[in-house]
């Protein structure tokens, strides 16, 4: 058991190394590039500056090879992709992930500025969930085929079926421009930003609790469309994984030598049927902070899918490089983790 | 055609499953509607009396001019004008419109009008126009005959990928299984909007809409064959160690016999039960790179476009609104059909207590 996780783990770098690989190299050979780029751009400035003289311009732009050749090396554009490759992963592996072309400020960085609305707004969607999810499959097992069944059934696949960033469309346009309940978009109130939790603990002139309140009151509606995913699929296990163990001969042995129902649910039924949820627990690490880009899109939220998806828009390749690492690694690490948890509360699975 | 014994009763469990049924038929009414969609929704007209005689336009090839009907233009009858103009001068001729007069590509600007403007019975315009005055009911209708049609061929090149390859690596196992799955862990990393936008600054100018369609419906099969191709190789190897399949080989069955009359029929449950889910996905995945502007080529109607309208014109609460409660219809009753599916090859009898 304890070589199969060494095993999966020792195959973390060459998956990784093959996906940055992969990626790295899509990104040169193809055209559009930040160097390219550059260039155009470069010729329309000139173009502009000297009027119209320029257009005799046969042969392509005015910019002498030298210039190009510096903007190459600035874009590391000036060696073989292998070799430029390897430098990028001799830097990362000092912890240096580079510059980003676009803001030229470095990459680390511009993750590190969004992980705190990532993380929070993870850690906030995995406890409402679960905390809703669990008790509310619980009661739908038991109540199986009632009416509160059949009707939170019917919520439970709408919620399914409904992508969270629509929803937000939705919300957004009722709540906040109609009703104008909740703020349109952004991450906290304005008084409160760039501000730390600590640092607002620390000053006497703004309230920590007036700061918690404005940041809830702005994430109320982002959470919704967060939750309305995970939701369906969570309650759903939960319920059929209940309704398989109390159907289980042990528990029909509980009851039948009297055992109170109830007591025999929680002690033995619930324990068992929490099995299926921890396999799915580990894949929460990497949506916890990928998120999803298109809910931080619409609610206009810097999180890390955010970022990672306007750098692709961007061609910004070092910030494409970075967050692509970053949550490739988290995916890999949160199957392993996956795996251990099943291991860890079903004592009958072995890995070899 | 003689179905299995067992196939019958899967059917019958499946019928018996009200929700189910009831939502694959709707969802098959309604599809079939889009497909003869140009009858219900479009700006020409169904039948056009003139003169005694009886015109089809939609069913005619070439199109009639303004001059065919008594009007002094050259360019294509505007059948609605046409409508108004014969009731007007009150003659015997008359024009029958389709339900929504209005064609998805068409631009309906009224002089003195800021476009999206809202739904108006009177106009014929049941949920409003959106920024380019273009009808949104006819959008909408259009966009999920586009998103059904693109929905379909993704599950049906996503799988035959995914089920060649899950069945190869389950079935040769060793090398092939361990090259497979390190080569899948490896792909599936690679994030799809990534290539779905260097794809379209390589694409020509000239480019025709059906081969950007084209394009698109690949790179996202290429990234979505993933997880059926894991589901397969897990079902091939439990039947490759059943004792029937030891049993054909000692008969002197080969590989590809073994492959296509024992192994697969008898997985075709996974491949079933997963067709609705992945249907769903195809959906969501073409709106969302709409929304984003990566999806289908404009003008083509779609969701994902109306969506995105929606969101920045947020004084029209009407584009937001249609396209939300249609987009849900739609896919909870993929659901509930899928949830049908499952439960009728998979039956789960409970005992409850009293």
């Amino acid at each position: 058991m304890r070589d199969y996780f060494i095993r999966r783990f020792l195959l973390i770098p060459p998956t990784i190394i093959g996906i940055t690989i992969l990626v790295f190299f899509i990104a040169r050979i193809m055209p559009g590039g930040p160097l390219e780029q550059a260039l155009m751009q470069g010729q329309m400035i000139q173009q502009m500056g000297e009027g119209r003289q320029s257009a005799r311009l046969g042969e392509g732009s005015n910019i002498t090879s030298r210039q190009r050749e510096q903007l190459a090396a600035l874009y590391g554009y000036d060696k073989p992709w292998y070799a430029a490759y390897a430098d990028w992963l001799g830097d990362v592996a000092q912890g240096d992930l580079g510059k980003s072309f676009r803001y030229q400020i470095p990459v680390w960085q511009m993750i590190r500025d969004c992980l705190p609305v990532s993380i929070y707004y993870g850690l906030a969607t995995l406890f409402i969930t679960y905390g809703v999810c669990i008790p509310l499959g619980i009661v739908k097992a038991i109540r199986h085929r009632t009416w509160m069944d059949t009707t939170s059934s019917i919520l439970v696949f709408a919620g399914y079926a409904i992508p969270g960033y629509v929803l937000g469309a939705l919300l957004l346009l009722y709540f906040s421009f109609d009703l104008e309940w909740f703020p349109k978009r952004g991450f906290i109130g304005e008084d409160f930003e760039g501000m730390t939790l600590w640092s607002a603990i620390a000053d006497p002139d703004v309230s920590a609790l007036r700061m918690m309140g404005s940041l809830l009151w702005h994430s109320a509606l982002p959470l919704c469309c967060y939750m309305v995913g995970s939701f369906a699929v969570l309650t759903m296990l939960m319920k059929n994984s209940l309704m398989d163990n109390l159907a289980a001969d042990y528990m029909r042995t509980a009851v039948g030598k009297g055992m109170e129902f109830r007591k025999a649910v929680v002690k033995h039924a619930l324990r068992n049927s929490l099995i299926p949820i921890a396999t799915g627990f580990g894949n929460n690490i990497s949506l916890f902070l990928t998120g999803s880009f298109l809910i931080e899109k619409i609610f206009n939220i810097n999180g890390f899918g955010l970022l990672g998806f306007n750098s692709v828009v961007d061609y910004d390749y070092p910030v494409v490089m970075g967050v692509l690492l970053l949550s490739s690694i988290l995916l890999l690490l949160g199957n392993i983790l996956s795996d251990m948890l099943v291991a860890a509360v079903d004592p009958r699975i072995r890995f070899k | 055609m003689r179905l299995n014994p067992l196939t019958v009763k899967k059917l019958k469990r499946f019928r018996s499953i009200r929700r189910g049924y009831w939502s694959l038929i709707i969802l098959g009414v309604f599809f079939a509607l889009t497909l003869c969609g140009e009858l219900l929704v479009n700006n020409k007209a169904l039948l056009v009396s003139y003169d005694g005689h009886w015109h089809f336009p939609i069913f005619h090839s070439g199109i009639y001019t303004g001059e065919d009907f008594g009007l002094d233009y050259k360019s294509e009858a505007r059948y609605r004008e046409l409508d108004d103009f014969f009731e007007r001068i009150g003659s015997d001729n008359f024009v029958i419109m389709p339900l929504v007069p209005y064609g998805p590509l068409e631009q309906d600007f009224r002089a003195g009008e800021y476009p999206p403007n809202p739904p108006s019975f009177e106009r014929q315009h049941y949920l409003g126009t959106d920024s380019l005055a273009r009808d949104v009911l006819a959008r909408l209708f259009y966009g999920f005959r586009v998103a059904m049609l693109f929905s379909l061929a993704f599950v049906a090149i996503s799988f035959a990928i995914g089920i060649a390859t899950g069945c190869a690596m389950g079935y040769f196992g060793g090398i092939t299984d361990l090259a497979g799955q390190r080569f899948m862990e490896i792909w599936s990393n690679i994030p799809l909007l990534y290539l779905v936008i260097i794809m379209r600054s390589l694409m020509p100018a000239g480019a025709s809409t059906t081969m950007r369609i084209t394009t698109l419906l690949l790179i996202m099969c290429a990234f979505s064959w993933v997880g059926m191709a894991y589901l397969m190789r897990t079902a091939t190897y439990r039947e490759k160690a059943r004792e029937y399949v030891d049993a054909s080989r000692v008969l002197g069955a080969g590989t590809f016999r073994i492959l296509f009359k024992h192994i697969l029929p008898n997985t075709v449950s996974i491949v079933v039960t997963f067709i609705p889910f992945m249907a769903a996905s195809g959906i969501t995945a073409l709106t969302a790179l709409d929304f984003l502007g990566f999806g289908l080529p404009p003008p083509t109607p779609s969701w994902g476009e109306l969506l995105e309208q929606g969101t920045q014109r947020m004084d029209a609460p009407w584009i937001v609104t249609s396209t939300f409660v249609v987009m849900v219809t739609v896919l909870t009753l993929v659901a509930f059909v899928g949830e049908a599916i499952r439960e009728a090859y998979d039956p789960r009898k409970f005992s409850t207590y009293q």
